[in-house]
């Protein structure tokens, strides 16, 4: 047997961390609309091993998506246009709640509406379950009542849905930011100005694909929202430009992390926790082994708490 | 279903872009069924992103499982290259099946193309039961260079009909011309006879398969293909336009529907074909 010279190499580095008001055994979540309902990684992974999982996107009534085709792969990453499909709140409830406070990590709940009463009547009924730690809003919706605009696209109608929504739930609330704007900043004022706790960045970036043998787009609605590897560095930037705007609210980072170091990267520009997305779908036991590779990389830089890497990013 | 890695223990090439990759350390593919598929990708870093499903030509014991595989984009070009030895990443066995073979019935497996495995694993699991003499293989490709892995279907002892786009081996013609003729053969030979359609190929091909079912009123089942990011349910990716619901999924309802469930329905919906996974 070996001596242990030191002791501190070999103890497990503190992984709780905290973002908007809930607490994490370690800051690796899985992403809305990557990870199902949880069940359907059952066996694929450890789910307890999770720091928390965001479910699909729930709406006060069950959607059945868009027409086909409704993904294609692009370079380093994918464009899907689902259409939000989703089972409704009450089938959620019942079907899929079970489930979720049995699997013994935190839950979020991403939710959404096509109008401000929707979103409200949605949140006000996913915060009163058991089960649920806290809601993730997604405000890529398009806005019926406004032409089709997304609701998070403009401050300060963010800022109104925000606050409506934060007057019904009491619980965590978090808002999931198009990176679709030129002003994130702005967004995460608007979120933290009418109480929201946190701000996941960011969700999908539109883009499009067209298959030049046919001349036709490569997914049905033309248009779609980009994840994967391809967006990170768009994701890394609007997550330090909001930690850097010192906004007292709690950012989640999301976009391209495969591995241990790009979750490292998303804490050192100021993220709390980060959500895994795309990936699970190239690896769906990818979340699991990124928490044992942020440990890894904690103990080879001597980092006792994964805390004091967030927003530990050095520049100049 | 299970996620595991895999090697390649030989990569065959059949010429024409298709070859047979054979994996080894597939023990927990034992056990699936005619029609199922595995989500594969290999160590080939980002691009290609996704992994792609492929159908399950042949598991046998010991672990072994193959894949016949064409050449249609990025992922599958990386697969052809693979020498043995290299790993894989494999998530199966996933989705349904084709009905089992039955003595009550004489099934016509009608193959287009790279559509070959799940009949190929059909004739061969018949085969195992005794019943592979009851059964008629329809293969059908534009040029005979489309109509691999001969020797090794007729090993099945099942009948097979081939079909050429240009005359280059068995009938001028498509498939489905075959499976008119075949189906005359049968309404005279044995009337009274059940017969039953399984189809797997291209989207047309299907189409075509299931009005000639429809016409003939014969229980008909196709297998699909469409794309798809996870194979277990979750990007919602292989949505398909159904009768009874307003979409149904390739990965989980699927790929085996009954013709009725899919037909007219998903014809109406666009449809596109790349390759594998992103297929």
């Amino acid at each position: 047997m070996t001596p242990n010279f030191d002791a501190r190499e070999e103890k497990a580095p503190r992984m709780l961390v905290t973002c908007g008001g809930v607490e994490f055994h370690n800051p690796v979540l899985t992403a809305s609309g990557t990870f199902g309902y949880g069940q359907e990684f059952e066996g694929l992974l450890s789910l307890s091993s999770l720091g928390g999982l965001v479910t699909k996107g729930i709406s006060p009534e069950p959607r059945f998506g868009n027409p086909p085709p409704r993904i294609c792969e692009t370079a380093a990453g994918m464009l899907n246009s689902i259409g939000l499909e989703n089972v409704g709140v009450e089938a959620f409830a019942r079907e899929k709640l079970p489930f979720l406070r049995s699997c013994g990590t935190r839950v979020l709940v991403n939710f959404f509406g096509t109008t401000f009463d929707e979103y409200v009547d949605c949140g006000a009924r996913l915060a009163a379950l058991d089960g649920v730690d806290g809601l993730e809003m997604n405000v890529s919706c398009p806005n019926i009542k406004a032409g089709g605009i997304e609701f998070g696209r403009d401050p300060s109608v963010l800022g109104d849905l925000v606050k409506a929504c934060r007057g019904v739930i009491r619980k965590p609330l978090w808002v999931k930011l198009t990176p679709n704007t030129s002003d994130i900043v702005a967004l995460a004022r608007a979120c933290a100005d009418n109480g929201a706790d946190a701000v996941s960045i960011i969700n999908t970036i539109t883009g499009m694909a067209i298959d030049a043998r046919t001349r036709r787009p490569k997914i049905a609605t033309v248009f779609g929202g980009l994840s994967g590897p391809a967006i990170k560095p768009v994701a890394l930037r609007m997550v330090y430009q909001v930690y850097r705007a010192r906004i007292p609210i709690s950012i989640c980072g999301i976009g391209g992390i495969q591995d241990g170091t790009d979750a490292i990267e998303f804490l050192l520009a100021g993220a709390s926790c980060v959500q895994v997305g795309t990936q699970s779908f190239v690896d769906p036991a990818s979340a699991e082994r990124i928490i044992r590779e942020i440990e890894e990389y904690c103990r080879v830089q001597g980092v006792t708490d994964v805390r004091e890497v967030i927003g530990g990013l050095a520049i100049g | 279903m299970h996620y595991f890695s895999a090697r390649v223990i030989e990569n065959r090439s059949l010429g024409g872009g298709y070859f047979v990759l054979r994996l080894g350390g597939c023990e927990s593919l034992a056990g699936s069924r005619p029609g199922q598929f595995v989500m594969l990708r290999g160590d080939w870093g980002r691009d290609p992103l996704l992994p792609r499903p492929l159908s399950l030509l042949s598991v046998a014991h010991e672990g072994r499982a193959d894949l016949l595989v064409k050449v249609t984009g990025k992922g599958t070009a990386l697969m052809e290259r693979s020498p043995p030895g290299s790993r894989v990443s494999v998530l199966g066995p996933l989705g349904n099946s084709f009905p089992a073979s039955s003595a009550e019935a004489t099934d016509l497996l009608v193959a287009g193309g790279v559509g070959l495995p799940p009949l190929f694993m059909q004739a061969e699991s018949a085969a195992r039961f005794g019943l592979a003499g009851g059964s008629e293989m329809l293969y059908g490709g534009r040029t005979s260079r489309d109509l691999v892995l001969l020797s090794e279907i007729r090993a099945q002892g099942i009948a097979l009909h081939l079909a050429t786009e240009d005359g280059s081996l068995g009938r001028r013609g498509r498939v489905t011309d075959e499976l008119e003729a075949r189906l005359d053969h049968w309404r005279t030979a044995a009337p009274t006879r059940r017969l039953r359609i399984l189809a797997c190929g291209p989207r047309e091909m299907l189409w075509a398969v299931g009005r000639i079912a429809q016409r003939h009123e014969i229980e008909c089942y196709l297998s699909l293909e469409e794309q798809m990011a996870c194979g277990i349910g979750v990007c919602l990716g292989c949505a398909v336009a159904a009768r009874t619901r307003p979409y149904r999924y390739v990965c989980k309802d699927g790929p085996v529907f009954p013709a009725a469930e899919v037909m007219d329905h998903a014809a109406a919906a666009t449809s596109s074909q790349s390759e594998g996974g992103a297929r």
